[in-house]
């Protein structure tokens, strides 16, 4: 499927028990157990007594419910209960808004109350003893609906014609203005300004490989919530469950195991989670599972934000520097805001994107629509943004006839200007843009393409080349909250992390991560393994969120690229903690100095070894000091425990929420895609000839990893720009609610993929290392540009992030009315 | 989703015929692809089942009509909706009567609004066979008025 990809760290994997581990390609200590179907996931969970659980779901996208009928669903053998949202509501509080204003008075529950505002919302739950008679009870309740306008563009709710939230008033979620540098000065100063119409980056989603499932158990006994789930953020879960259910959040235990993908989309399952729960209260405290069917994920668990660009003016200068953008952005969030209004700030953690333009007006506009709420899909509100730059950078290259290489170089930012500040106060650890063009180009074959392409465009074939250049932000600043609600009680970042020795000298590490697939197992062994000079196979990693390992802090979880800085800094600290009290005590064991002591591995095992004398205490010994044999401790030593926790935090401040202005993510990992794609003249299909990826996440951790985590995103992003596209017709029906439809991205779709490396190491973390696996969505942008290469020629401009044989058809019939100069308007001064 | 339909015949019956005709409940839900059932409430509404089927999505659908104008012997319009298997639907449908040599001229047109699962799952196979169902309601009508 891949191309052979040259080894990031050359040296072989490391055999004989020595290090440095990070930076060693050591196999993932996941895989034996996944690869093996040894996996736990939350399905495999059987409890006693346990109930399941269906919802019955709208078909309508807007329509109030006249009524709901559960008695004949109830009254079915085996039926032990059904709720309705009106039910829930009346002992309830509504979720947290993260919105100001009018987007407070924003009334969300679970399940619907009253009116429902997208297809598949839940409106009525069903709870029996077994899956089957679940499906079928759901089928006996009886739901009266009356229809209601629906409001499926964005913009078109900006209007105000059909309210969805008439609490609010307006179906508006927020709205404000970033604005830098001098803007009317640049515009009036320039050689050329580029008017560009309309851009619009498409709804799409993730398709992880197990769908979401909770089971609940709200016990009667001790009135605790017990969670066995695969929701990706706990921490952020439980702090809207506990002020949803009215109950204290250390009352609420979440456990995740293995989860089988989440890409941000599992984040928002807390309505579920709470559904469940109320379920499992009424139920007499039975504990209720809910497993997702794909069809349910798809039109209701969450989708990604759509986002529209509205008249882009771009100023540039007489060489085609970009000196100025202003323009106006409306984000679609879906029926309910959930997670937003944060993307509406979230974006501007890559203002300028790889850019160095200091002018510019972003007017951004976000608003709910009659359709699935959307969710932090991967890339999460900042690849909508880098793709419309990136469209900037390649309609603007194409209207001054300059190079899109060329273009890229006159404007990116310089390697010596790092770290770099945005116009709006971020900064960008450290990067070098034109290097890993350079190393694409290379890795391409760039030259020879660009003749390939000369001699089939004689021949009339449609052969295009793009490049994508993208950030992936990583440790995110949640003090950015405070710019969307001065009144968010969220600010900087945290992680924790426990590292012990246990009884009998076992090395145990717990995270507060919930990896699903990033191999979080194999990377906290080697940063602990590197600390104490022992093999990684010697150190055992707790997997999985547990709220009562007492590990996490409110920003735990996997999420937004961050795991390599923000988790294994706390588990390098929780280490180097543990390091110090081990090497007190056998200082006082071994009867000699701290700084005589070496970390290591002797004849039994895991050791402390006095240089001076040769003498040792293995690391059972040391446990047993002071856990078993603890009399013989000396009081000085009484404050050792072995089992040491550490959070570390991120060095933020909160940002000027009124300037906009202030740092608001740590790490910027980058990446630069080239596409060679044709598009067939007979049946339009465009088809991927060739395609690099280079990526730079500054120190690599684990070499496999990371390429594994930049061929999975390069695939999604391939999925996402030719062939997934959450399609909704006029009256919100989503058209793409089966795989046959929504055609994910398989195995057999993806070309071949060449894989190249730069490292500019980060000055902002311990390691150097920054957060990845987003991927920035880069695909997207390089195919967009592709395109744009093999169509510009036919008068087509590449507007919309999806392009598949049937979009590139009605492009290239609109293009009879002048697609290209409807769209876009070239001014020379 | 929606489905416009619309198109003309002539029968040889008086508009009056044609008009007590299509707002007799009992003779006109009859003519409805794969009828099961009726039941009218009063003279302006009744509910038919119908079987309903499209490729693995099969069911039985209750669906109450309205019978929202009725201008004899010019016009009459109905108003349906109903939940079908996976999905929901609502469907207006009008017949304007136009006295002609040989008897009346029908001037049919309508639209289905289909939403839910039925529309995202079977959305393509929806429209061609909801015309072909129309076109056995039409027929159906054209034979029984003949």
């Amino acid at each position: 499927m891949f191309a052979e990809a040259p080894s990031i760290v050359a040296e072989e994997e490391k055999k004989n028990g020595s290090g440095p581990w990070v930076g060693a390609s050591l196999p993932r200590k996941e895989e034996d157990r996944l690869l093996r179907g040894r996996g736990k996931f939350a399905d495999d969970i059987k409890l006693r007594e346990m109930l399941y659980l269906r919802f019955v779901r709208s078909p309508y996208a807007h329509a109030r419910v006249v009524s709901i009928d559960t008695s004949a669903a109830e009254a079915m053998p085996g039926v032990v209960c059904a709720n309705t949202g009106k039910e829930i509501a009346a002992q309830t509080q509504p979720f947290i808004e993260i919105g100001p204003d009018q987007a407070q008075k924003i009334r969300d529950f679970p399940m619907a109350v009253g009116k429902v505002l997208y297809q598949g919302e839940p409106v009525a739950a069903v709870v029996a003893e077994s899956p089957s008679l679940a499906d079928d009870a759901a089928e006996l309740v009886q739901v009266e609906y009356e229809p209601l306008e629906p409001v499926v563009e964005a913009e078109q709710a900006l209007t105000d014609h059909s309210i969805l939230h008439e609490e609010a008033g307006t179906n508006r979620v927020w709205n404000g203005v970033w604005e830098y540098g001098d803007v009317e000065r640049a515009f009036k100063e320039a050689a050329y300004v580029v008017d560009i119409d309309r851009l619009h980056f498409h709804r799409f989603s993730s398709t992880p490989l197990e769908n979401n499932v909770v089971i609940a158990e709200w016990n009667p006994k001790d009135d605790r919530i017990y969670y066995w789930c695969n929701n990706s953020f706990p921490s952020f879960a439980i702090q809207f469950l506990a002020a949803h259910l009215n109950i204290h959040i250390d009352k609420i235990r979440v456990q995740t195991f293995d989860i089988g993908g989440s890409f941000g989309i599992k984040i928002t399952s807390y309505p579920q989670m709470a559904v469940c729960a109320l379920a499992s209260k009424k139920a007499g405290g039975q504990p209720v599972k809910w497993v997702e069917t794909r069809s349910e994920h798809m039109v209701s668990s969450a989708h990604g934000n759509e986002r529209t660009f509205r008249n882009t003016r771009v100023a540039l200068d007489k060489n085609g520097v970009i000196t100025a953008i202003d323009s106006r952005h409306i984000d679609d969030c879906g029926a309910y805001p959930r997670y937003e209004p944060l993307g509406c700030v979230i974006w501007s953690q890559v203002f300028c994107g790889v850019y160095r333009f200091k002018n510019a007006r972003i007017d951004f506009w976000q608003a709910v629509t009659n359709k699935c709420p959307v969710g932090p899909n991967r890339g999460y509100s900042r690849m909508q943004h880098l793709w419309f730059l990136e469209r900037v950078v390649d309609i603007c290259a194409h209207e001054l006839g300059i190079p899109p290489d060329e273009m890229r170089l006159r404007n990116y930012i310089r390697p010596q200007e790092f770290p770099y500040t945005t116009p709006n106060g971020c900064v960008y650890d450290s990067g070098n843009y034109p290097k890993m063009l350079e190393v694409a180009k290379d890795l391409i074959g760039w030259d020879g393409w660009k003749k390939k392409q000369t001699e089939a465009r004689k021949e009339g074939r449609m052969i295009g080349i793009g490049i994508g250049t993208t950030l992936d932000s990583g440790t995110n600043n949640f003090g950015q909250s405070q710019i969307i609600n001065p009144y968010a009680p969220f600010s900087g970042n945290s992680q924790g992390a426990n590292c012990k020795l246990d009884i009998y000298g076992e090395v145990v590490v717990a995270v507060g991560s919930c990896p699903q697939g990033q191999g979080h197992e194999t990377t906290t062994a080697q940063v602990v393994a590197d600390v104490l000079n022992i093999h990684p196979d010697l150190i055992t990693v707790r997997t999985g969120f547990d709220t009562e390992r007492n590990v996490h802090t409110g920003f735990s979880g996997t999420y937004a690229s961050q795991f390599a800085v923000s988790g294994l800094s706390a588990v390098h600290g929780a280490a180097q903690k543990l390091k110090a009290e081990m090497r007190r005590l056998a200082s006082f064991s071994l009867g000699t100095n701290e700084d005589d002591l070496e970390f290591g591995i002797g004849q039994q095992g895991p050791e402390i070894k006095a240089k001076s004398s040769g003498k040792s205490i293995n690391y059972w010994g040391l446990a047993n000091i002071v856990n078993v044999n603890s009399a013989v401790l000396p009081p000085e030593l009484y404050d050792v425990t072995l089992n040491c926790r550490y959070v570390w935090r991120a060095p933020f401040k909160v940002p000027d929420t009124k300037a906009k202005y202030g740092s608001l993510t740590l790490t910027y990992a980058s990446q630069l895609h080239i596409a060679i794609i044709e598009v067939d003249r007979e049946t339009l299909v465009p088809k991927i000839l060739d395609y690099v990826a280079v990526d730079d996440c500054g120190t690599v951790i684990n070499p496999p990893i990371v390429e594994g985590q930049v061929y999975g995103a390069t695939a999604h992003g391939i999925g996402a720009a030719l062939m997934e596209s959450c399609v909704y017709d006029a009256v919100g029906n989503m058209m793409t609610s089966t795989f046959s439809d929504y055609t994910p991205i398989t195995s057999m779709n993806i070309p071949n993929i060449k894989y190249g490396h730069t490292t500019t190491p980060s000055p902002h973390s311990y390691s150097g290392a920054k957060g990845m696996g987003e991927g920035g969505a880069a695909p997207v942008h390089t195919i967009s540009a592709a395109l744009q290469d093999a169509l510009f020629a036919q008068g087509i401009c590449i507007n919309d992030s999806f392009n598949n044989a049937d979009s590139i058809f009605r492009a290239l019939q609109h293009r009879e009315g002048g697609q290209l100069a409807e769209l876009v308007k070239l001014e020379k001064r | 989703m929606a489905i416009k339909f619309s198109g003309e015949f002539e029968v040889k019956k008086k508009p009056e015929e044609v008009y007590d005709f299509l707002t007799d409940p009992n003779r006109f839900a009859a003519l409805l692809p794969d009828f099961q059932g009726l039941a009218v409430q009063d003279a302006k509404h009744f509910t038919v089942k119908l079987n309903v089927g499209i490729s693995y999505i099969k069911g039985r659908a209750d669906v109450k009509m309205e019978l929202a104008e009725g201008d004899r012997p010019r016009r009459a319009q109905y108003k349906g909706h109903g939940a079908v298997a996976g999905g929901n639907v609502t469907i207006v449908a009008g017949f304007d009567l136009i006295p002609s040599v040989d008897g009346t001229k029908v001037n049919w047109q309508g639209e289905s609004q289909i939403f839910g699962r039925l529309a995202s799952v079977a959305g393509g196979l929806l429209e061609p066979l909801g015309k072909k169902q129309i076109q056995k309601l039409i027929d159906g009508l054209q034979a029984a008025l003949a």
